[in-house]
């Protein structure tokens, strides 16, 4: 197997590049509403209870979807039951195969599959284009791991005596995926439990089914068996079924702090003929900083913050949502922070330029203009000036200063183009206040002294600290993703030990002496 | 390449590296050189010193200043004694100040020496002398990144400010009729060099049309001060994310009626660039379309911005946009030069390298074409070329001096890059530090 390299985005300074995108979208379009079915090993099921549509144009419909109820969940796991005894079986390379496959389908389909999340997730090209990316990175990489778990790990050996280690599949895992990394996320669970050698069932989230139908086609596409990944589009209540289904060992999980708890509570129990003890692999958001320090270059900072915040409307669990700036510059990175943000260009997400496009949908605008309004009410709110745009379920960016420590602002995670902007004295205050935090996913530091590097370093409880940069855009195998306290139970997705989640160690001591002797 | 343009080359570069003034005559010069050298022969002590060099504008206080030194000294793992005892002098406060104080005037020191004043009224003087020495000049406005529209227009406000002063000052400097005409006419005293970075925060390689729309407000109003001056504006050229943007527009508003008939204004080629030929064939192509009282200037460069080319492309997994190997760009520059210099009228060249070879090369086709010295100009930069500069001037060749105006905060990205560009294994300069002979200098890429 040739060794990885993460799959190159595409290079959207070249004005070729740009139109061959806009034609896979014109591509796409000709083909929408696609129908999203319930995909139970060969079994098919369309419907149209549920609806995608386009969050820049409501009115779009992007995918018709077969609804599953929780009365479907036991005939899927049955079947994932029978698929994960077939597919554990094969050896590493053989599963590496397919979920390589599945990346060359991916890969070949690479223009069309952004050009969906444009429209079904109002994904702007850029992002939209890496996260077809990652997914391709997320099956290589997991292909990678698999075959290299497969040789199992040293033990100390005694004379006479034979020790081995290897890692067997738990059996069947649910995947709860989310609608933000559309493709990528579902691909990166479903490829990890699968190169472990389990079977997968998938419901992916409401809002992204037609992105969760291009994971399963890619990856049966690519050589998975129709029993070892399966597709159950559906609500809240499918999801629920899959955590309590007894058949079910493994729940791999992405998306709001509540729901990520609430299936951790679920899964810890056993109810009678359960033979296992469940796994939970959940990631569940966070509220990140970015510390200024006052020796901090803002031509640097500025920009890589606003990145960070508002690329996608902030719509990351990555994203910052809160920055702590050393009281010498503070001023000044407000004021070059405002002017940055006034020129977020908001608009629809096939357009080249837009920064910050339409929300996911209609709740997720209301919650988010319910933020910004608390925080005009509790400090001050720089939001960008002019209209709102419409159709579509924008709204316009903003910084908020001047509020209080215990302003929910600062506490919630908010999941839209809402920036917080606080002062604070020094590096140390700020690393208290990040330490105050319960979740601790992603977070910034920018200072120009590796000293203070080094103290942030050993103080942050972050899962992925970024120095000197934007704190999105981890890259599978160079950034391994993950959060920790009430931010994630999991190892890094992308990273040496994700794969390990969906395995069960196993250790075989073989006694080799026969009569006295080591034979 | 023939025999005797070679032997040409060969003699053109003997006669400037001749004039040369010796290191000895220059004892500041001489210690710069020195401190320069040491960079360039460790790794870690060239990244603590220019780390050190960046973050000196945004340090509070002398303490400060110290304590971010004696960080970056820290991490180097072979440290000459004298390193060991800066380190040992920012542990007291009297030590720390002093040690502050040393390494600020250092760093002024070497920023004096790439970047001609804080102010364009400043850099007048030295202007002025310049002229007076046979070289003619291109004032560059450093500034910090724009972000905001309200840095976007504070740069197109002091564009305009130093084109009124340069306008103003170089009224009254003596003839040096070398310097401003040619065969084609007249050729402007005062001449600004501009970014399209600083002149809009729009800049965005995955939405072209948008910077451009933004910068093209402010690029206009210049373009229409400079014709009314009868001053020079060239619009530089960065890195490959706004090669589509700078030459568009640029090209767009020349080819409007209200310019015809001047500025005189120029665009820039990157030989470092593989496409290179193509940016080229496109401008020719252009001036073939639109006739302009003055032909267009293009400036030809190797390209300033080699490392951050390749890192991006390797970063994200693109074929490298930059020839990989210094001699690829060095005959790419000498296959450009004779392309533009067989070019003209339909364009003014400017061939701009402190490279001997690239310089002697340079002369030596344009002599071989049978057109006259003053038909091409060599351009260097401030505190790289200035040898260069003063041999070339000497020889009665046009020879055009880019000098960098701003404070030491604005200044620090191009300072830093230009030291970098100074001690890299690779540059001519540090070539000429280690004594390699100048028959090595001039050979053939």
């Amino acid at each position: 197997m040739k060794p990885f390299v993460n799959e190159p985005h595409a290079e959207l300074r070249r004005a070729a590049v740009r139109e061959s995108l806009l034609a896979a979208l014109r591509g796409l379009e000709a083909t929408l509403p696609w129908s999203v079915p319930l995909w139970i090993g060969d079994e098919r099921r369309s419907g149209d209870d549920l609806l995608s549509s386009d969050p820049g144009n409501p009115e779009r419909l992007v995918a018709r979807c077969a609804r599953a109820t929780p009365q479907d969940v036991p005939a899927a796991v049955e079947v994932a039951q029978a698929g994960a005894r077939e597919w554990g079986t094969r050896p590493a390379p053989d599963r590496g195969a397919a979920l390589t496959g599945a990346a060359n389908v991916m890969r070949r389909r690479r223009h069309e599959l952004a050009a969906l999340q444009v429209r079904e997730c109002a994904k702007p090209w850029a992002e939209a284009d890496a996260d077809v990316c990652e997914a391709i990175d997320f099956l290589e990489y997991y292909a990678h791991q698999a075959i290299e778990l497969e040789q199992g790990k040293s033990l100390v050996q005694a004379p006479g005596e034979r020790n081995t280690m290897r890692y067997r599949p738990r059996g069947v895992c649910a995947v709860i995926s989310p609608w933000n990394f559309p493709l990528a996320i579902p691909t990166g669970m479903v490829a990890g439990a699968l190169a472990g050698g389990n079977a997968v069932i998938l419901k992916p989230a409401e809002q992204s089914p037609a992105s969760g139908l291009a994971c399963v086609e890619a990856l049966r596409e690519g050589g998975v068996p129709p029993a070892a990944v399966q597709l159950l589009p559906g609500e809240g209540d499918v999801g629920a079924a899959l955590v309590q289904d007894r058949g079910v060992a493994t729940i791999a999980f992405t998306g709001s702090r509540p729901v990520g708890l609430e299936i951790v509570v679920t899964a810890a129990r056993t109810p009678a003929g359960q033979r296992h003890v469940k796994r939970v692999v959940s990631e569940m958001g966070g509220k990140n900083c970015v510390i200024v320090d006052s020796d901090a270059d803002l031509d640097d900072a500025v920009p890589a913050i606003v990145t960070s915040a508002f690329t996608y409307g902030g719509q990351k669990c990555s994203a910052a949502a809160r920055v702590l700036v050393h009281d010498a510059i503070a001023d000044e990175l407000i004021k070059r922070m405002r002017g940055a943000v006034d020129l977020l260009q908001v608009g629809q997400a096939d357009d080249f330029a837009t920064q910050v496009p339409p929300l996911i949908e209609r709740a997720a605008q209301e919650r988010v203009l319910d933020y910004q309004e608390r925080a005009e009410h509790e400090g001050r709110l720089l939001r960008q000036p002019g209209p709102v745009s419409s159709p579509g379920w924008f709204v316009p960016p903003a910084l908020a200063v001047d509020l209080p420590r215990a302003s929910s602002v600062l506490g919630d995670e908010i999941f839209g183009p809402l920036l917080a902007v606080e002062r604070v004295a020094g590096v140390a205050e700020a690393c208290d206040v990040v330490d105050g935090l319960d979740y601790a996913l992603t977070g910034g530091l920018f200072s120009r002294n590796p000293e203070t590097v080094d103290y942030v370093v050993s103080r942050t409880p972050v899962g992925n600290l970024y120095v000197n940069r934007q704190i999105t855009g981890a890259m599978v195998g160079r950034q391994p993703f993950g959060g920790n306290r009430l931010s994630g139970t999991g190892f890094k997705a992308g990273g040496p030990d994700y794969v390990l989640q969906f395995t069960d160690p196993q250790v075989v001591t073989e006694d080799t002496v026969r009569h006295g002797l080591v034979v | 390449m023939t025999a005797a343009l070679e032997g040409e080359i060969l003699r053109i570069g003997r006669e400037l590296a001749d004039s040369f003034p010796s290191m000895a005559r220059h004892p500041v010069k001489a210690l710069d050189d020195k401190a320069m050298e040491l960079a360039s022969r460790d790794a870690e002590l060239r990244a603590a010193l220019f780390r050190f060099v960046d973050v000196v504008p945004a340090c509070r206080s002398l303490e400060d200043l110290a304590r971010h030194l004696s960080a970056f000294l820290r991490e180097v793992d072979e440290r000459p004694p004298s390193l060991d005892a800066a380190i040992r002098m920012a542990d007291s406060k009297a030590g720390a100040r002093a040690l502050g104080l040393a390494a600020t005037a250092g760093v002024r020191h070497m920023a004096h020496r790439f970047i001609v004043g804080e102010t364009p009224h400043d850099a007048l003087r030295l202007l002025a002398d310049l002229w007076q020495r046979g070289v003619a000049t291109s004032v560059d406005l450093l500034g910090e990144a724009t972000i905001t529209v309200e840095e976007a227009d504070r740069y197109a406000d002091r564009c305009r400010a130093a084109l009124v002063a340069l306008h103003e000052e170089s009224a009254g400097w003596p003839q040096r009729p070398a310097l401003e005409s040619d065969s084609v006419g007249a050729i402007p005293r005062a001449n600004l060099s501009v970014k399209v970075s600083a002149l809009t925060p729009l800049l965005r390689p995955e939405a072209p049309e948008v910077g451009k729309r933004d910068a093209a407000v402010r690029l206009r109003g210049l373009m229409q001060l400079a014709r009314d001056l009868g001053a020079h504006l060239h619009v530089d050229m960065e890195t490959l994310d706004s090669r589509e943007i700078v030459l568009g527009l640029v090209l767009e508003l020349l080819a409007e009626d209200e310019f015809a008939q001047g500025p005189s204004a120029g665009l820039v080629v990157q030989a470092y660039l593989r496409d290179s030929s193509e940016t080229v064939e496109q401008m020719l192509d252009w001036t073939r379309e639109h006739t302009r009282a003055q032909p267009l200037v293009v400036r030809l460069v190797k390209g300033a911005y080699w490392d951050q080319e390749i890192i991006e492309a390797r970063r994200h997994g693109w074929p490298a946009p930059v020839f990989e190997e210094k001699a690829q760009s060095d005959r790419n520059f000498e296959a450009l030069t004779g392309r533009l210099l067989e070019a003209r009228p339909l364009v003014r060249v400017a061939v701009a390298s402190h490279n001997l070879r690239s310089v002697a090369h340079a002369i030596a086709c344009n002599r071989a074409l049978g057109t006259s010295d003053g038909d091409f100009e060599l351009q260097v930069l401030r505190g790289l070329g200035d040898d260069l500069q003063h041999a070339l001037a000497r020889q009665g060749l046009r020879v055009r001096t880019y000098c960098p105006v701003g404070d030491l905060v604005a200044g620090m990205a191009y300072l830093v890059r230009r030291l970098l560009e100074n001690t890299s294994n690779e540059s001519f300069l540090a070539a000429r530090m280690h004594d390699a002979s100048v028959e090595e200098l001039l050979a053939a890429p």
